[in-house]
């Protein structure tokens, strides 16, 4: 759905040539505090099997840095392989990683987690024009039609705060905010009609938990969803537990989620996870001023609160 | 003394999660100066609203309630000190996110009760039933319960299509 709803617009290619200065200069910085010893890893993105496919690479050895590459296939959000979760992936020492201005924010999440310390990573941040959606074609060149949902508002295409920023910016065209008419479209429905929506949506989850395993912020050794004594969340894919699934999902990231659009991306069935993602960061917006991952945040809004809090609703 | 039990085509189930020390002693109190509230409500005890997790409400709903409860300290009163103002953020995010998925927001409420207060327990208690009363039976989650993502069927047409393309 998310894709389809892109293509009916005309195609107007994005200029990605600063793409190639990038990975330029990605290659070179590698190399370098590769050799002279200032990390001991690069998580970066090297060319897939299949041409115009890219996938997350760590690089240990200075030579390998040439492998290293920036593109528009460049989907993942490669903070996901610095938290503690998964510790074998990285081993020990500084490591360096290769960070769009959406993965930027994620970092700057889980540093407030407690999960990555700054002075124990190195941040190659990455000027982007955006990256394909889901459902682009591998050889297409990007457009305003495959470019993915999220990079169509994005606020961050200089990362600010990284050790260095990689590449200058080229004017892009216009873009429509289809995630922001779809939030419209939703919020000026009748709750009968979300609901309509809401359980169409779930109940094409398959529960293959990829969103899960994608996120940066579900790094949870044991998650309440898997827990089966006493059961809060039925594990089986049928609409009461997928329901449950995605409510709590949700819920779980609220004042958390980097907005990094990763989970929808990795969802085989096309859920719009992305739009209760939205929600929540509007709701934790108007309700305490809270906007995920711009500076790291000793406490988030859900662990943390206010005298004055809102407690209209509470009798 | 007694008043008359009056009838009703619908008795909906209320599930009120209240924290032991303030709510729980209001309920309580209420018991014993005799006032009278609606017994739809089933009052399960927690050590603090602190310890009442979505997922308690979201169950609640999955198994048949018609309408939920979520009551505790007054703030500045909280047994242990901040637990109902943690939980307040986490209940208004939770609200916001009930709402966009489509749950009436009118099932589910939320108060401070204190262990003086008796006669609010009863207050907050008869308004609930009598608005989950009004709105009827809470339907969506239960009709989950039941559903099933396919027919369930094994020769259907479609199936027997692809199973002859093999
Ligand atoms: S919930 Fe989705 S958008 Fe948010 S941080 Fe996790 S993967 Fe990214
Ligand atoms: S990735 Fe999609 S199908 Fe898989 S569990 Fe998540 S929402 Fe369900
Ligand atoms: S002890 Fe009553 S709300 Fe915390």
């Amino acid at each position: 759905m998310n894709s389809t709803a892109q293509k009916l617009e005309t195609s107007t290619p994005i200029d990605t040539s600063c793409y190639a200065d990038v990975t330029d200069a990605i290659r070179k910085e590698a190399a370098r505090i590769l050799a002279d010893g200032t990390v001991t890893a690069v998580v970066g993105y090297k060319a897939g099997r299949r041409a115009g496919t890219t996938m997350p690479a760590i690089v240990t050895d200075p030579a390998e840095a040439g492998g290293l590459i920036f593109s528009p296939a460049c989907v993942n959000n490669l903070a996901l392989y610095l938290t503690k979760a998964k510790k074998d992936v990285v081993k020990k020492g500084r490591i360096a990683i290769v960070a769009k201005g959406c993965d930027m924010r994620a970092l700057a999440g889980l540093m407030g987690e407690s999960q990555i310390k700054r002075e124990e990573i190195f941040i190659i941040g990455v000027v982007c024009a955006g990256v394909k959606g889901s459902g682009a074609v591998n050889s297409e060149p990007l457009t305003t039609g495959n470019l993915a949902r999220k990079c169509r508002e994005c606020t961050v295409r200089t990362p600010e705060g990284a050790d260095l920023v990689a590449g200058t910016m080229p004017s892009l065209p216009e873009l429509t905010p289809v995630e922001a008419l779809e939030m419209a479209r939703l919020e000026a429905m009748t709750p009968a009609e979300r609901w309509a929506f809401w359980k169409e949506q779930f109940s094409r989850c398959v529960r293959c938990m990829a969103c899960r395993q994608v996120c940066p912020f579900c790094y949870c050794e044991q998650c309440l969803c898997d827990k089966n004594r006493p059961q809060a969340v039925e594990s089986t894919p049928r609409p009461a537990g997928n329901m449950a699934w995605h409510i709590v999902r949700a819920m779980h990231l609220a004042g958390r989620c980097a907005g990094c659009a990763e989970c929808e991306r990795v969802c085989p069935m096309e859920i719009p996870l992305n739009l209760l993602n939205r929600k929540m960061a509007l709701e934790m917006k108007e309700l305490y001023g809270f906007e995920a991952g711009l500076a790291p945040q000793e406490k988030g809004p859900l662990s943390s609160y206010k005298e004055d809090d809102d407690q209209s609703f509470i009798k | 003394m007694h008043e008359t039990k009056e009838k009703h085509d619908f008795e909906p189930k209320i599930v009120a999660f209240v924290c032991t020390w303030c709510t729980y002693a209001g309920a309580d109190l209420a018991g014993t100066s005799r006032l009278h509230y609606p017994s739809n409500v089933r009052v399960l005890k927690f050590p603090c609203t602190g310890r009442i997790d979505p997922v308690f409400i979201l169950r609640a709903f999955q198994r048949g309630a018609d309408g939920v409860l979520v009551s505790g300290c007054h703030p500045g009163d909280c047994h242990y000190m901040a637990g109902n103002l943690h939980a307040r953020r986490r209940f208004a995010a939770f609200r916001g996110l009930l709402d966009f998925v489509g749950v009436d927001l009118n099932r589910l409420q939320f108060s401070w009760v204190s262990a003086a207060e008796g006669g609010k327990w009863v207050e907050v208690v008869t308004d609930l039933t009598e608005r989950i009363r009004a709105m009827g039976p809470m339907e969506e989650f239960k009709a989950l319960e039941t559903e099933e993502c396919w027919s369930g069927e094994l020769n259907s047409p479609e199936l027997q299509e692809a199973y002859n393309n093999i």
